[in-house]
């Protein structure tokens, strides 16, 4: 037998102010049933509880309760009671008062609120505190206090928003498997926000995973989790490997210049998709056995397995000098000024582009006065460059004739090209002063730039692909020399969870079944 | 720190001078006989005997009391609505509430009392107001009404800031919660919002009740000869008999009293906030 439609929300808009924090949100709740609304913050799910409980109306849409459009019905006409996101109990109260306010306004007799208090704090376990004054209890305590205080009315739903949010994570385990223990004693709805995503997989039968005012996925923690919907599921529920794919024909998908088998179907031919392998799904075998092979690059211990890192492509490198150099500031003879700039390289192809300001930039060349520290403009770049390869001289000076003459290096920079990972990367040597490298707040990022390191997909100059920077000098104090700073892009990286400990650096061999292989549609922004 | 406890030095002494030596001084005319020698002291009870024999003083007594019961009554029950209203507005409304509360207290107590004067007075506007509504032309400076009046006028804002502070700080989670468990509005306000107010409420009780019980310059001015207090009372001893020791063995009975009082009130709140009917 179907299970009864307890509530159904039917086009849920909600504004606030002009925004639209719900967007048209449609969604059935059973009987029975442990719902949970999971999201980040700001995604709705607290807004969408509101207008259940009736502390907000919906701007549009109607909420349908047992059969009945409940708009406009206050809050304490509703047969639902909510257990607030700090508990909010009433602190001149005791914990027996507390439990019983809901069952007092309805003016029941006083042995029958004796009664039914009672067996609320001994399914809550806290028999022998209703004298206590509720603001001295812990966090657990008052949490199961406000549960007490709501399930003590026999609602048909309890709504909860954020419930263990203000606990340790200890207490929140104990209290996610009481929560569950006491849904299913009571037998009633519940309707849970939260945005852990734990806690969701743990407690619900029911996960409605939210994004932006949209519900994305509505099903079964195990659906859920294994047949996520799209990447921002995949990603919010669990760890997962996620990549980019193209579905060639049913039941066939291709990545990283394979094709695998999968059980999935039903997409156009050739369509893009994305496809989730869960990390627990991977073995690790053999070099010659696995459908893909890499080189193992980390192995974490995570109490019960091993969370390893193989890279199956490897990712683009390219390596440059640094020139560290000591200071070469140059002070007028008055002692007025300084001036200080460095010498540069620059790919023969980007010459056109070397304006003045551009010549500027890339030598950081500055003039100041030593004594107020004031930066004095550079009026006059003098240099003479052709479209050759070569050295040439460039000549900075201020307005009152101070000057400094630097060299610019005109090269043909290769870039390195990666077929396979479709990506190529390039990179300048350059020259700094150890001052500006000690000076650098944000070392990774200031290195990128000066030594203009780029990284693009070869089928698309415009799409840059993220770069890492390594290098082994200590900045704090660094000295003259020449070092090698490497500029990588990631590659294909696979996380993996296995019992089996592996050692790093090793080739191994990957290997997954097709079911493991969920595919699922691009996500359209 | 150190440094700063230090700027409490001039008004360590101030306060030494200027509130303990009298109080001091009060205590010490109380106990002893009128006419003493700058050394000598002759101690007696008599002040206290006299004070506590004469049905006169007592009446005045009682009357001070009654009236600052009212005054406190009064405003206490004006006062609520106009701070839980203030509470529930916006803020732009509760600033500009807020405003229009404390600006006659900028002007003079004084002068704001004799203002009420030309209003009561016989052929004054509200007297010519009230014949014109056919109520004829009753007197009304120089009565008890306009005594408390006056009072009330003079002490109200204080208890409506205490009250709406009290009220301010309550959490809103707390009346949707109640609206949760079924309560209605006015059930929210009476389980909910009125016990957790009180420690606002007597506040506001004791800043009126201490002043309206030994208030003289209100009685003097609106009550005339007619509406005597035991401020005035005190007030004459000083200044027209000359009775400094009498003065101030009433001025250390009043101390008592209000001392008592307070505790009182205070006991009342802390069951109060917690009695809420228990089953």
């Amino acid at each position: 037998m179907e299970p009864k439609k307890l509530i159904q929300f039917r086009n849920i808009v909600k504004e606030f102010d002009g925004q639209i924090v719900l967007k048209g949100v449609n969604l059935d709740i059973c009987e029975n049933e442990f719902v949970t609304l999971l999201g980040p913050s700001g995604c709705g799910k607290t807004t969408l509880l509101r207008i259940l409980g009736g502390f907000l109306e919906a701007t549009e849409g109607q909420v349908i309760f047992d059969g009945q459009d409940i708009a406009g019905v206050p809050p304490y006409k509703r047969e639902l009671n909510t257990v607030f996101q700090k508990y909010a109990l009433f602190p001149h109260m005791n914990v027996y008062q507390n439990i019983a306010f809901g069952l007092k306004i309805k003016k029941m007799s006083k042995d029958v609120i004796q009664q039914k208090v009672m067996k609320m704090l001994k399914l809550i376990g806290m028999e022998g505190y209703e004298d206590k004054n509720v603001t001295l209890l812990s966090g657990g305590q008052q949490q199961r206090v406000a549960i007490a205080r709501a399930l003590v009315n026999e609602p048909k739903v309890l709504l909860l928003d954020e419930p263990l949010g203000a606990l340790d994570l200890k207490l929140r385990k104990e209290m996610q498997y009481e929560l569950k223990r006491i849904q299913q004693e009571v037998g009633i709805t519940f309707v849970y926000v939260t945005h852990d995503q734990e806690e969701a997989l743990t407690m619900s039968d029911k996960i409605v995973v939210m994004k932006d005012g949209e519900i994305c996925q509505v099903g079964s923690p195990l659906e859920i989790y294994n047949e996520p919907a799209n990447r921002y599921v995949a990603n919010f529920i669990g760890e997962s490997n996620i990549l980019p794919a193209v579905m060639v024909e049913d039941y066939k998908v291709r990545f990283d210049d394979i094709t695998f088998d999968c059980v999935d179907h039903g997409f156009r031919p050739n369509e893009k998709v994305d496809v989730v392998i869960r990390p627990e799904d991977i073995d690790i075998v053999e070099p010659d056995k696995g459908k893909l092979t890499g080189e193992v690059l980390s192995v974490l211990f995570k109490g019960v397995h091993y969370e390893v890192i193989v890279e199956t492509v490897p990712g683009t490198t390219v390596t440059v000098k640094m020139h560290v150099i000591g200071n070469r500031d140059v002070t007028s003879q008055n002692g007025k000024e300084k001036i200080s700039a460095n010498d540069f390289y620059v790919d023969i192809e980007d010459l056109d582009q070397l304006d003045e300001k551009e010549i500027v930039a890339r030598s950081d060349a500055q003039a100041w006065n030593p004594e107020t520290d004031e930066y004095i403009s550079i009026s006059h770049i003098d240099c003479k460059l052709e479209k050759k390869l070569g050295s040439y001289p460039v000549t900075f000076s201020t307005s009152s004739g101070t000057s400094v003459q630097r060299t610019i290096f005109v090269v043909n920079q290769p870039f390195v090209r990666n077929e396979k990972a479709n990506e190529a990367v390039m990179a300048f040597n350059f020259f700094k002063a150890v001052d500006e490298i000690k000076e650098s707040v944000a070392l990774d990022t200031d290195l990128k730039t000066w030594a203009s390191a780029q990284a693009w997909k070869l089928t698309d100059e415009n799409e840059s692909v993220d770069i890492s920077v390594d290098y082994d000098f200590d900045d704090e104090n660094i000295q003259e020399g020449v070092y090698n700073i490497t500029f990588s892009t990631t590659g294909r990286e696979f996380k993996i969870h296995t019992t089996d400990y592996v050692e790093e650096g090793r080739e191994v061999g990957l290997t997954f079944f097709p079911e493991d292989i969920h595919v699922m549609e691009k996500m359209v922004f | 720190m150190k440094k700063f406890s230090q700027l409490a030095i001039p008004y360590i002494v101030w306060a030494a001078l200027m509130i303990l030596l009298p109080l001091l001084l009060i205590i010490l005319y109380a106990f002893t006989k009128p006419g003493n020698e700058f050394i000598q002291f002759s101690l007696t009870l008599e002040h206290f005997a006299k004070f506590f024999t004469d049905p006169d003083f007592l009446l005045v007594l009682w009357r001070s009391l009654v009236i600052a019961f009212k005054t406190t009554l009064i405003c206490g029950v004006l006062g609520y609505p106009v701070a839980y209203f203030i509470a529930r507005s916006n803020d732009r409304v509760r600033n500009i509430l807020i405003l229009a509360i404390t600006l006659p207290m900028w002007i003079n107590m004084l002068v704001r009392t004799y203002a009420w004067i030309g209003l009561l007075s016989d052929g004054g506007i509200l007297q010519k107001l009230l014949g014109l509504l056919g109520f004829g032309e009753p007197k009304l400076l120089y009565t008890e009404g306009a005594v408390l009046l006056g009072m009330v006028y003079n002490f109200i804002p204080f208890m409506i800031l205490q009250i709406n502070t009290s009220l301010c700080k309550l959490d809103h989670s707390l009346l949707e919660a109640s609206a949760d468990l079924g309560a209605d509005r006015f059930q929210t306000f009476w389980r909910v919002v009125f016990p957790l107010s009180l420690p606002g409420v007597v506040s506001g009780i004791t800043l009126v009740f201490l002043p309206a019980v030994s208030s003289f310059f209100i009685p003097k001015l609106l009550g005339g000869g007619q509406y005597f207090l035991i401020g005035n009372v005190i007030e004459n001893q000083f200044i027209t008999v000359g009775e400094w020791n009498f003065g101030s063995a009433i001025s250390l009975i009043m101390v008592m009293v209000m001392m008592l009082s307070m505790y009182a009130v205070r006991r009342l709140d802390r069951s109060g906030g917690r009695e809420e009917d228990r089953l």
